[in-house]
């Protein structure tokens, strides 16, 4: 049954409180989800004050920072810094987004940071993503055609072909979607997710895939995509303005469309 | 056996869990029957709505006859119907979201049931009233 509150050992206390330097100005609180798997004890909020005058502008600089100047035990995912790889999606201020993208200015009040939700935990800031990893594996999102390529080039597609990928191939998969959807969180065992559905409505409107009625076929199933309740936290969410939702949609239509 | 080493109920791999079952190859159906029952219910509760206002104050006489005309009972089993029918798929899918392991197959089923045969009792009670309609005349 639907579960109303955390499991026992999830429920979160109150850890250690990491006051700001002597002499700091520019004052903000961030408030950090910790837990370890190693010690056996509940998460914990940490609350680190931090300076905002001694590092960059960006959610991801202020948790570099505490890293390398506060607490080296903070545990979080990080990699290019410019919004294209996915790896700091975490749940900050109440959405899910990717640090290096957010603003800390954008922020009111204290600076809330917990790890992408409904996902189980590696440690701290890191949720173990493999289950949405494997889904978007089980969708082949790979081009699948019979026709053999022209021996002297790549395959042809027209402008106006190409222009339907466009809102799709943007997608870089840090899954902040997936995890923000209700329905996942209810059925995320066999209902794909939003990101894996947009990655394979990608294949779908793609000119040069051959396997499109396969695809749709794959998809057809009372949970796998029809578990998509249109909620639009996908959409509202995704922090490269993309909209999964739509592509869900469309590929709602096709499947109405190839039965009337 | 050694007690501290932790039980590990699944060890399947995780494309193996994602795959699960395969796709059921159904959906499309109850999908366009959640929007189409939709779209018929609202000329059919306007309907409704305006007859309600027509017939307020009317005696039980009244009620009968105009129960009894054959434009007013089939819309009336029309609306019976596609109220509970959208009822049926609209629960499946709280059901679907809610519900979950050995339960899911019994509340599915309750939900059919139940929302048959409140809309069978809806129906019958049309037919009684046509019935009864034409007795009185």
């Amino acid at each position: 049954m639907v579960e109303l509150r955390l499991p026992r050992n999830s429920t979160i206390g109150i850890g250690k409180t990491f006051p700001a330097p002597a002499g700091a100005k520019n004052v903000k609180t961030f408030r950090i989800y910790r837990w370890s798997p190693d010690d056996g004890k509940n998460p914990v909020i940490d609350i680190y004050e931090l300076d905002l005058d001694t590092f960059g502008p960006m959610v991801l600089d202020a948790i570099i920072h505490i890293k390398n100047e506060v607490d080296p035990t903070l545990t979080f995912r990080r990699s290019c810094r410019e919004g294209i790889c996915g790896s700091c999606a975490m749940n900050i201020d109440g959405e899910n987004t990717l640090a290096c993208l957010k603003p800390i200015k954008s922020i009111e009040g204290d600076v809330r940071i917990y790890p992408l939700p409904h996902m189980p935990i590696v440690k701290d800031l890191v949720s173990n993503l493999d289950g949405a990893y494997a889904q978007l594996r089980a969708i082949q999102p790979w081009m699948k055609s019979d026709s053999a390529p022209p021996p002297d080039g790549e395959r042809r597609q027209s402008i106006e072909e190409r222009a339907k990928l466009d809102g799709m191939w943007e997608c870089i998969l840090c899954f902040c979607c997936t995890t923000s959807c209700p329905s996942y969180w209810w059925n995320g065992d066999r209902y794909l997710g939003p990101a894996v559905l947009l990655a394979a409505y990608r294949w779908i409107a793609d000119s040069r895939d051959e396997h499109t009625g396969e695809r749709l076929d794959e998809l057809e199933d009372t949970f796998k995509l029809y578990a998509c309740r249109t909620i639009m936290n996908c959409t509202q969410t995704c922090p490269k303005g993309l909209n999964p939702a739509k592509a869900i949609g469309r590929i709602k239509e096709l499947q109405i469309e190839r039965k009337l | 056996m050694n007690a501290s080493v932790p039980h590990i109920e699944t060890m399947r791999s995780q494309l193996g869990r994602a795959r699960g079952l395969g796709a059921g190859h159904s959906g499309v159906g109850h999908w366009w029957a959640e929007r189409t029952s939709a779209a018929t219910l609202l000329p059919l509760s306007t309907w409704f709505v305006v007859q309600m206002f027509r017939l307020g104050g009317a005696d039980h006489a009244e009620v009968v006859k105009w129960g009894g005309k054959p434009l007013n009972a089939t819309m009336m089993a029309a609306l019976i119907i596609t109220t509970f029918y959208h009822a049926q798929v609209g629960l499946q899918v709280i059901v679907d979201d809610y519900v979950h392991g050995k339960a899911h197959v019994p509340a599915r089923l309750l939900v059919k049931i139940g929302t048959s045969l409140l809309g069978l009792l809806g129906v019958f009670a049309v037919i009684k009233l046509v019935a009864s309609s034409s007795s009185a005349k």
